[in-house]
């Protein structure tokens, strides 16, 4: 009765729309065709222009509508988008650079990637602010963690062009690093540097949301506890290893699975540095596929099939955290 | 920016002098356009007569076929580019024009018509091309002759870049996707090469397609190594703060770089014609305009129509004269269309907007980065290209 | 409050522990407040690779837009007046005009209030008193920083960003207060329930939450636009055209957060022991009314928590507002987006910066004010994991 609203419009607005998905992965809606001959004349400067021309035109029904026919085409469609032959033929020649080339498998590499590295960069990161500003002095430890909040409000696409903004040409960090290593240095220029500032950035936009979070376990911590640990004798490092991060330990773990599931998703980054050349991620494929041309054509089927693998992609990821949510519930009951 | 006060200034004088009386709307319509400073001034008057309302949205080709498919149509009037306008034109969502040219059409020309056995489906407001830009200071102090086609440039690039007086001889909207793909399409079609049969089989051409890469290639070492995330407005922007001296750039970004507010070389860049390929200009002829959408009333449609042809008015065009080199009555060619009115009369042919080309254009946009980036060769880059053209046609049933 | 003598930092430690603390906050602050310094030049100091250029605007002081060094004495000094009224005297006012237990609400209110007074005496006051007194002063009447506010002028007056503003406003309060009322249900139900499936469904709702955005919202596009053709065979006349209408983005975006929501506050709800609702239920409440009046009053600082989380997706939000909105109805963070387009100009490109501060600032009274309750919220279990 409490969770009805909830449950559907979770039903409505995000079940559903998957369940098309996942139909229409296996199903492709072809538009017919039927060929003309027509004159086109289009404005010249200064004078219109006229071909007579064999079209290709779509064919309408008596409402007007296109005819469109949709056919089962089985796994096509994720063949088309993992290129099974391409990665055999990779992988038996040990071709880095050939799987590196299959845009799914250099999706996928960055994504993967993208959420290993930043994942303990971001929790050190949070925990080291916290740890910090907990042993600051009272007085300013309000500004800062005022100050620690921006990057994880503000506008993620703002944060991302603020970035770019600052590096792209001779953009005024750019500028200042050249300056420093006194060479001519370009930020866009190939893949390794764009991938290192989206890591940056997303250490720089994410580490706040882990540090608040941390910072709020701290004030739960028993004081107690510490000092019988001084009693007993313990270092400063041994205090962090055997009581802080103990009592730290879920929270660092739903900090872990947020990050995950956020950075899984990575897709602002490849658009806010149109880094397209260089890296793409799994999200920045199936939106890629889904974005029509400029006559309106769409990969609904592949940007379907590229879509069910991110998520069978994310769910394997969750595995274990959840097998271990699982168990626990299990202990308690 | 030039345009802006002329805007505004603009249409102020014509508010004041009453010229806008007989545009007067009582029929509420509704647009959508792309977002660029010609639609800017043209929605503005249209604002002017009365209960219209104007979404100007970059992305508007997301929508566009939705719109106006839906019954009754979201929008009653659309600025479409010759691109954006093949699937409305094929699944007949616009409303043939001739009936209300006849009855208010008396300030457009006929060059502004396009037309399909014999309808008028759309009404063009102005013309575009690519031509080149280049810095007349630079050029007189290295007594460079202008050039008139890629391999000229690229001599004088030499010689600019021995001189050291630029950071970069040239700039190119190189940006991985659809700018990408489109400087290909360029300097194929300069070639004298066809993408497509009439059964939409890519037959292009390996040879020229190798010699148009390994020229993107060359004509790349000349430029700011981050060239793949240039776009226009970064190639406007190098020009405005004296970083190059060359581009090959689209006609409606004449005026920008020589706006005083932003360039610090105003007045300093000359433009000519586009550059030529073997066979034709290496350049293509755009236009963009005005559609009015089929499932609406005629009662507004008509409303929608008058407000089209009040926005073409001769003296709202020659009001705004150097925003766009401008179709419709009352312009009068100025320096920034000098660049412009010499590629056309070159023969630089219209892009080939049709549907297949459509999907063509999005796998060389792709395919080619990696090309540009060192990781796949020549070869494999073109086959790869069409693998994916292939499997996209197929999906779209254009195969 | 003493420190235990053995808990007492090393001196290098201290040394290194501030250390990281100063970079942090620069490496924190510094985009944004260079954005902010961006966005009041022109762009041809805006673009310069040289910082002092940027910062000292020399082409934008030479257009005649800058400040004197009195204009800048006035302005510190109003500045340094200003906030020691916002540490003394506003709290005392604050606690003055609200009611208990509208704390926040109340700053909320008196922040923006007290911003607008700034921004009037910044903006009009000093340069009506230092307007005449400039030329009388020889050097200290110069300009020396140059700094023109023609990029606001434009996005807040010609843009019309006012009106984006209020759809913000709009969509953003729609989609925290609906959130929140079904949130908040759903939360306490997982939480009391205890059953497998409830357990099953917060593990559904997770993975919900991992579903890459841009999948969603491009299958409602078109089911959207055409919504009025679709339903009107059950609606008749009335079927609405959900496409570009606020509250159906609003609904959408309450689903898209749904899961986190739910998640989070049924983990808080948890924390709370159910011994308390228990109880009200044998005095003979019903289910709704033992929520009601046990677990209402003290579930104030988890559900703030949440709702700043909705707020922030709501008020970020860029890939569902831009596709679903039209431009009448579009919010602040996609009208951006309009700011750079095929034929953008660099003009356009620092407009996009103010644009980008103008949207940060509300998010900075936010934090001003919820600042504690952040803090406080999760310390109270809101996340446990």
């Amino acid at each position: 009765m409490f969770v009805g609203p909830s449950l559907i419009l979770m039903l409505i607005f995000i079940a559903a729309p998957l369940v098309t998905v996942f139909w229409n992965s296996f199903y492709v809606t072809k538009p017919q065709y039927e060929k003309v001959e027509v004159e086109t004349c289009t404005p010249g400067f200064p004078k219109p222009k006229c071909t007579t021309a064999v079209k290709q035109l779509p064919l309408l029904d008596e409402n007007g509508k296109v005819v469109t026919e949709t056919s089962f085409v089985g796994l096509e469609s994720y063949i088309n988008v993992l290129e099974p032959n391409r990665l055999r033929a990779a992988l038996e020649a040990l071709d880095w650079n050939a799987l590196n080339n299959i845009e799914f498998w250099q999706a996928l590499r960055f994504t993967l990637l993208f959420t290993l590295v930043t994942m303990p960069l971001v929790i050190g990161t949070g925990l080291l602010i916290a740890l910090t500003v907990n042993g600051t002095i009272q007085s300013i430890k309000g500004p800062v963690i005022f100050v620690s909040l921006l990057p994880f409000i503000i506008t993620p696409v703002i944060g991302a062009l603020s970035i770019r903004w600052l590096f792209i040409g001779d953009g005024i960090l750019t500028a200042a690093l050249e300056a420093w290593l006194d060479r001519d240095i370009a930020m866009f220029a190939q893949g390794w540097t764009i991938e290192i500032l989206m890591y940056v950035y997303r250490v720089w936009h994410v580490a706040p949301f882990a540090f608040v979070v941390f910072y709020a376990g701290l004030q739960t911590l028993n004081n107690d506890t510490l000092e019988s640990a001084i009693v007993d004798g313990a270092n400063r490092f041994e205090r962090l290893r055997y009581v802080v991060i103990p009592h730290l330990m879920p929270l660092i773990i739903f900090v872990l699975l947020i990050h995950l599931m956020d950075a899984y998703r990575v897709f602002e980054e490849i658009v806010g540095f149109s880094s397209q050349a260089y890296v793409i991620s799994l999200q920045w494929l199936t939106y890629d596929f889904l974005m029509p041309d400029e006559a309106g054509t769409r990969s609904i089927s592949r940007a379907s099939a590229s879509a069910m693998l991110t998520m069978v992609g994310i769910i394997v990821l969750l595995v274990i955290p959840l097998r271990r949510a699982w168990r626990d519930r299990r202990k308690i009951h | 920016m030039i345009t802006k006060p002329i805007i505004f200034a603009g249409a102020m004088a014509l508010i004041g002098s009453g010229a806008m009386a007989d545009c007067e709307n009582t029929v509420p319509v509704k647009s959508l356009t792309n977002a660029f400073p010609a639609y800017v001034i043209m929605t503005d008057v249209m604002k002017g007569c009365g209960n219209f309302e104007a979404e100007l949205d970059k992305d508007h080709r997301l929508k566009v076929q939705d719109v106006l498919s839906s019954d009754p149509a979201l929008y009653t009037i659309v600025g479409v580019a010759n691109a954006t306008s093949v699937p409305l034109f094929d699944q007949e969502l616009v409303r043939p024009l001739n009936d209300l040219i006849e009855k208010h059409g008396q300030n457009l020309n006929e060059n502004q018509f396009i037309t399909i056995d014999g309808n008028v489906l759309a009404v063009a407001a102005l013309f575009n091309t690519q031509h080149l830009m280049y810095r007349e200071d630079i050029f007189n102090d290295l007594e460079i002759e202008v050039p008139t086609t890629w391999d000229e440039v690229f001599e004088a690039a030499e010689t600019i870049e021995a001189a050291g007086l630029v950071d970069y001889p040239l700039g190119g909207y190189y940006m991985a996707g659809w700018n990408l793909g489109f400087v290909f399409v360029n300097h194929y079609l300069g070639e004298g090469g066809a993408f497509l049969d009439e059964n939409n089989n890519p037959i292009i051409d390996a040879d020229k397609a190798y010699l148009v890469m390994e020229r993107m290639k060359t004509a790349a070492s000349y430029m700011d190594p981050e060239y793949l995330v240039s776009d226009t407005t970064f190639v406007t922007k190098q020009f405005q703060q004296g970083k190059i001296a060359i581009a090959n750039l689209w006609a409606s970004r004449a005026g920008a770089v020589n706006d005083p507010n932003e360039s610090t070389v105003a007045g300093n860049i000359k433009m000519a014609a586009g550059l030529m390929g073997s066979a034709q200009p290496a350049s293509t002829v755009w236009w963009d305009g005005w559609v009015v959408a089929k499932n609406i009333t005629d009662e507004e449609a008509e409303a929608g129509f008058k407000l089209i042809a009040a926005a073409m008015d001769p003296a709202v065009i020659a009001a705004n004269n150097d925003a766009a080199v401008w179709l419709a009555n009352g312009f009068t060619p100025g320096l920034a269309a000098v660049g412009a009115a010499a590629t056309a009369e070159a023969g630089a042919p219209a892009y080939p907007a049709t549907k297949a080309m459509a999907v063509m254009h999005t796998a060389l946009g792709n395919g080619l980065s990696a090309y540009m980036t060192g990781d796949k060769d020549a070869e494999t880059a073109l086959a790869d290209i069409l693998a994916d053209y292939e499997v996209a046609a197929k999906e779209a049933n254009l195969l | 409050m003493s420190v235990p003598k053995s808990m007492e930092k090393p001196f290098w430690l201290k040394l290194l522990s501030n250390g990281f603390l100063s970079l942090w906050c620069l490496l924190a602050a510094f985009p944004i407040a260079w954005i902010a310094i961006m966005s009041f030049k022109t762009p041809f100091d805006a673009f310069s690779p040289n910082p002092f250029n940027v910062i000292f605007g020399p082409a934008t002081r030479s257009l005649g837009h800058g400040l004197t060094t009195l204009e800048i004495a006035a302005g510190l000094a109003l500045a340094y007046f200003l906030v020691v009224l916002a540490l003394r005297w506003l709290p005392r006012q604050v606690a003055h005009y609200t009611p208990a237990g509208y704390g926040a609400f109340g700053w909320l209110v008196a922040a923006l209030l007290f911003g607008f007074v700034a921004i009037i005496l910044f903006l009009v006051v000093i340069p009506a008193v230092t307007g005449p007194l400039n030329p009388l002063l020889g050097p200290l009447g110069r300009d020396i920083l140059g700094l023109t506010t023609e990029h606001y002028e434009a996005v807040w007056i010609d843009r019309n960003f006012v009106r984006n503003f209020g759809n913000s406003m709009l969509v953003t309060g729609g989609v925290v207060a609906i959130s929140l009322t079904v949130g908040t249900l759903a939360g306490y139900g997982l939480a009391r329930s205890g059953t497998d499936l409830a357990f099953w469904l917060l593990i559904v709702a997770l993975i919900f939450r991992a579903l890459p955005h841009s999948v969603l919202v491009a299958g409602y596009l078109p089911v959207f636009i055409k919504s009025a053709e679709i339903l009107r065979p059950i609606l008749g006349e009335f079927a609405p055209t959900l496409y570009g209408k606020p509250w159906a983005v609003i609904i959408v975006l309450v689903s898209i957060n749904q899961p986190f929501t739910i998640w989070m506050l049924s983990s808080f709800f948890q924390n709370i022991p159910s011994e308390l609702d228990e109880a009200a239920r044998v005095d003979g409440c019903s289910h709704f009314e033992a929520f009601r009046r046990v677990i209402m009053p003290v579930m104030w600082p988890g559900v703030i928590t949440a709702g700043l989380f909705s707020f922030l997706l709501a008020y970020n939000d860029f890939l569902v507002t831009s596709l679903l909105l039209d431009a009448r109805n579009m919010t602040m963070v996609p009208a951006i987006a309009g700011m750079f387009n095929r034929e953008t100009t660099a003009s356009d490109e620092v407009q996009a910066i103010a644009a980008a501060v103008s949207i940060t600032a509300p998010l900075f009274v936010l934090v001003l004010v919820f600042q504690k309750q952040i803090v406080s919220g999760l310390t109270a279990g809101a996340v446990k994991g």
